[in-house]
């Protein structure tokens, strides 16, 4: 999972990195607010334990490598998404720091990818399934594991999209390698979530007061928190289908070719999105996938102001109902 | 656990070489720009990154770090490497595929290297002092302290969890068996480690924890009197261990 130096383009790092400073600023803030002083000793100790967590091994079937936790999602269950955002932040600096796994240079991007989207977006994704499906021990399970499996694909597509970024400078096609980045992390996904449930599980059954219910929140919060929730699941989505999407006309296309309708159509400029792709003067395969990503994300705006809009016509009815206010 | 310790060989040998007498903060630029130098060079130079990669076996061998150690280190290192590169023209029918997997190995390589030397030659103490220095937040430095002193409780703590474990147990069973018993470990670690840290944590109210973080080290070094070159304690991470 960890990034190694030389896999990414400095430029890359850079911005990343300066992404990922903001990040832990920002936790670094919230988290005073949230646990005040048991802040310093609570995060050091979940980062340790992440860390010591990483050491026990989980035998592959049949193979002779193993596979180990990541710990991002079951960090944020524990101590809430900025806690875990510092927690995993702090493993990785001392990875990269003391103990040479993963770059000096790629930490920026490696905190972006699991730190980042493994805590925020895991506990975003995990937050929005307890507040539908309730708060039983089956609830909270099920909502973890479906939260790391998303986060680890949607690490694997921010990878993707950063290799593709590096590689495109220097003239390389690397969709291929797309196509086993997330063929492998998917499977990587299925351990995390086996792995973060099975311990949660075992966590719930001792002590099930270690793990915060999520409280009520106001409107705004509970928003962000969709959002950032839809957010991850559309990486994740986007990562698996781009490396799949068909080179072929699609239906309409192919009839209009063979019927020759083609040739009647006169041209017109694109529109933004024309044909999928984003007129970038560095035209490339991936921004398909970029087109996808700003797609995906303009209908989530759209459907945040829409869900607004329906609250607001929505409140004066509340108020109505409770003259006290 | 002896295998923990020899990773961080830089913390029990300090002052040994030249390099390791050199300012940390000179150590810490000099990797960071060997890294993004290699990352910079096109294929089409490989002698600048075999030059590099020179310069950074000699930096090594300065620091005095054994081959043996660089062997081990590269043992485990290279194979995965080698595979990831090897995934670049597997997958890809571009006909730059193999420069790129070449200049990936190189740069990964002189890279590596680089970093290895520099945990070699800068302990944790002088990094957060570097950190300090550069106007890192403090809760975060006290955090990293926090941590390392506690990583290294925590793996005596699974050493003994993993040998009652064994101690009860004949091995064997499936895949799905194991899987679960190892869940349970980690579940029993994180119920001791939490457990201490709210024991921690009350202790630190009790002798007078606000939330505010002081460091003893500062203190000493801003001082103009003989307490001014008092010997730090290289033991543990200044100024954060419980």
């Amino acid at each position: 999972m960890h990034i190694r130096d030389g896999i990414l383009g400095p430029e890359v790092c850079v911005a990343a990195a300066a992404v990922s400073a903001v990040a832990i600023a920002y936790s670094l803030r919230r988290l005073r607010v949230d646990l005040e002083d048991r802040a310093v000793p609570l995060t050091g100790m979940m980062a340790a334990i992440v860390f010591a967590a990483q050491m026990v091994n989980f035998p592959l079937l049949g193979l002779p490598v193993s596979g180990h936790l990541l710990g991002g999602v079951l960090a944020a269950v524990m101590l809430g998404p900025w806690a875990g955002c510092l927690a995993i932040s702090l493993v990785l600096i001392v990875q990269a720091v003391l103990f040479s796994d993963g770059g000096l240079l790629s930490l920026g991007a490696n905190i972006l990818n699991m730190a980042v989207v493994g805590a925020w977006g895991g506990h975003a994704v995990y937050a929005a399934l307890r507040r539908c499906l309730g708060t039983s021990v089956t609830a909270t399970v099920s909502s973890a594991a479906v939260a790391a499996w998303l986060s680890v694909l949607a690490a694997a597509a921010l990878f993707c999209f950063e290799f593709g970024m590096s590689s495109h400078a220097r003239g390389f096609d690397p969709r291929g390698v797309f196509t086993l980045m997330v063929v492998y992390h998917a499977l990587i996904g299925i351990g995390e979530a086996l792995i973060t449930s099975a311990v949660l599980a075992f966590v719930l059954s001792r002590r099930a007061d270690l793990i915060p219910l999520p409280e009520p929140m106001r409107p705004h919060r509970a928003l962000g928190q969709f959002a950032t929730a839809g957010f991850v699941a559309a990486l994740a989505v986007a990562a698996l289908l781009a490396p799949f999407k068909s080179e072929l006309p699609d239906g309409l296309d192919a009839v209009s070719q063979r019927l020759g309708f083609a040739t009647l159509e006169t041209e017109r400029p694109p529109l933004l999105l024309g044909d999928y792709t984003i007129p970038l003067p560095v035209a490339g395969w991936w921004s398909v996938s970029l087109a996808g990503l700003l797609g995906t994300a303009i209908v989530f705006v759209g459907a945040i102001v829409l869900a607004r809009v329906v609250r607001w016509n929505a409140s004066p009815l509340q108020w109505a109902d409770s003259p006290d206010g | 656990m002896a295998d923990s310790r020899s990773y961080v060989a830089g913390q029990l040998a300090p002052d040994l070489s030249l390099c390791h007498r050199w300012p940390a903060g000179v150590k810490l630029c000099c990797a960071l720009l060997v890294i993004v130098v290699s990352g910079l060079i096109p294929l089409e130079h490989w002698p600048a990154q075999g030059l590099l990669l020179v310069a950074v076996f000699m930096a090594l061998s300065l620091a005095g770090v054994t081959l043996r150690y660089l062997a081990r280190r590269l043992l485990l290192f290279l194979p995965a490497l080698f595979v990831f590169g090897l995934s670049i023209p597997m997958a890809s029918a571009d006909g730059l595929a193999w420069n790129w997997a070449v200049s990936l190995w190189l740069r990964c390589t002189v890279s590596f290297l680089a970093g290895l030397w520099l945990i070699h030659v800068l302990p944790l103490r002088e990094l957060l002092t570097v950190l300090r220095r550069w106007h890192c937040p403090v809760v975060l430095i006290a955090m990293i302290g926090f941590m390392y002193r506690y990583v290294f409780i925590l793996w005596d703590e699974l050493r003994r969890l993993r040998s009652a474990r064994d101690a009860r147990d004949f091995g064997g069973g499936s895949t799905w068996r194991e899987w679960s018993i190892s869940a349970q470990l980690i579940g029993l670690l994180l119920l001791r480690a939490m457990e201490r840290a709210e024991r921690t944590h009350r202790a630190m109210l009790a002798r007078g924890w606000d939330g505010t973080i002081r460091n003893l080290d500062e203190e000493l070094s801003t001082s103009r009197g003989p307490m001014g070159d008092l010997p730090s304690d290289g033991h543990q991470p200044s100024g954060s261990s419980p």
